[in-house]
């Protein structure tokens, strides 16, 4: 089935539209979106800035990261949930627009930035500078930020394509 | 002879800066998405300080230091916020100052500027009393929560604008 056909089937759901006529739901459900954003890139910052050497280093990375990742981890999980109920109350907006899907593929690539660059950093054995990718870390870090800053961008465009 | 707010607005809506806005298709996303990240930038770096004033701890133990560290990411996301939010005011100046959950905004980050004031004139002139202590004080956990409170407000009313302002244009 095209996006399309996904996209119609779903538009005459029941639950897709009991989530458009009960008018206060698409406001709320992007208010908790916007909230979750604004808590992964407020993580994602102190961990990056930390990473590329520019924030607080003068604590380790690992405790930086300890501190922020659980939360990153959270914020995706209720970006993930509130962003499909967004999909389901109006699939046209997105499952047809190319921003949602390049939305999608910067989501992917960043969480896979996130797992194999900040995950290993929790275990205190680890040591970033002895590391593989030691030399990649700063510009890794500078990616990953801008990553989730084109992300927000992709997010408010969808509306507009 | 009194100037009516209104009459500003409207003076603000028919600038030229304003009206470039409005006839360029692509200026209004571009400056929102401007907008969008500064505020994410302004409640994420700003919820950590809270946080850690309600006694949550932070990627550092001392809470002066954590507030040296942050704000002034928050200010200048803040700073990029205020000037892209007035570009966006302008492009449809009267009809924002009509619009309720507009004003609900403005009056919110209001609540937020006092919050913060009255935490720098009491809590924060003692810090060095508190500062390496997991728990601050009660008047320090207030402000914090406070602070949380009003800025989810901000974001809330601010994307509700999108789904109540009239007509555009």
């Amino acid at each position: 089935m095209s996006h399309q056909g996904v996209g119609d089937w779903l538009y005459d759901t029941q639950i897709s539209t009991t989530l458009r006529d009960v008018d206060w739901v698409i406001p709320s459900v992007q208010c908790v979106h916007i909230l979750a954003i604004a808590v992964l890139i407020g993580s994602a910052l102190v961990t990056d800035l930390r990473l590329a050497g520019v924030l607080a280093t003068d604590e380790n990375p690992a405790t930086v990261v300890r501190r922020y990742l659980p939360w990153m981890w959270r914020a995706l999980v209720v970006l993930l949930l509130t962003g499909t109920v967004l999909i389901v109350a109006e699939p046209a907006r997105t499952l047809a627009n190319t921003v949602f899907w390049s939305k999608m593929a910067l989501v992917l690539i960043a969480f896979v930035l996130t797992l194999l660059f900040r995950k290993p950093i929790l275990n205190p054995q680890f040591r970033v500078e002895h590391s593989a990718w030691a030399a990649a870390a700063k510009p890794l870090a500078w990616v990953s930020l801008f990553i989730w800053v084109a992300i927000i961008f992709c997010g408010r465009w969808i509306a507009y394509t | 002879m009194p100037v009516s707010l209104d009459s500003v607005f409207q003076a603000l809506y028919e600038s030229s800066i304003a009206q470039t806005i409005r006839q360029n298709d692509s200026a209004f996303p571009w400056i929102e998405s401007l907008h969008v990240l500064a505020i994410t930038l302004v409640f994420g770096t700003i919820s950590i300080v809270d946080l850690r004033l309600m006694g949550y701890p932070s990627h550092r133990r001392g809470a002066r230091q954590l507030i040296i560290d942050l704000l002034p990411f928050t200010w200048g996301a803040f700073g990029l916020a205020v000037v892209t939010g007035s570009l966006l005011f302008i492009s449809n100046a009267v009809a924002y100052s009509h619009n309720a959950q507009f004003q609900y905004k403005m009056l919110a980050m209001v609540a937020a500027g006092i919050n913060m004031a009255i935490f720098h004139l009491t809590a924060y002139r003692r810090i060095g009393d508190w500062d390496d202590v997991r728990s601050p004080p009660l008047s320090a956990k207030l402000a914090g929560f406070s602070s949380l409170v009003f800025w989810v407000l901000v974001i809330c009313f601010g994307r509700w604008i999108g789904f109540t302002i009239s007509a555009f244009f």
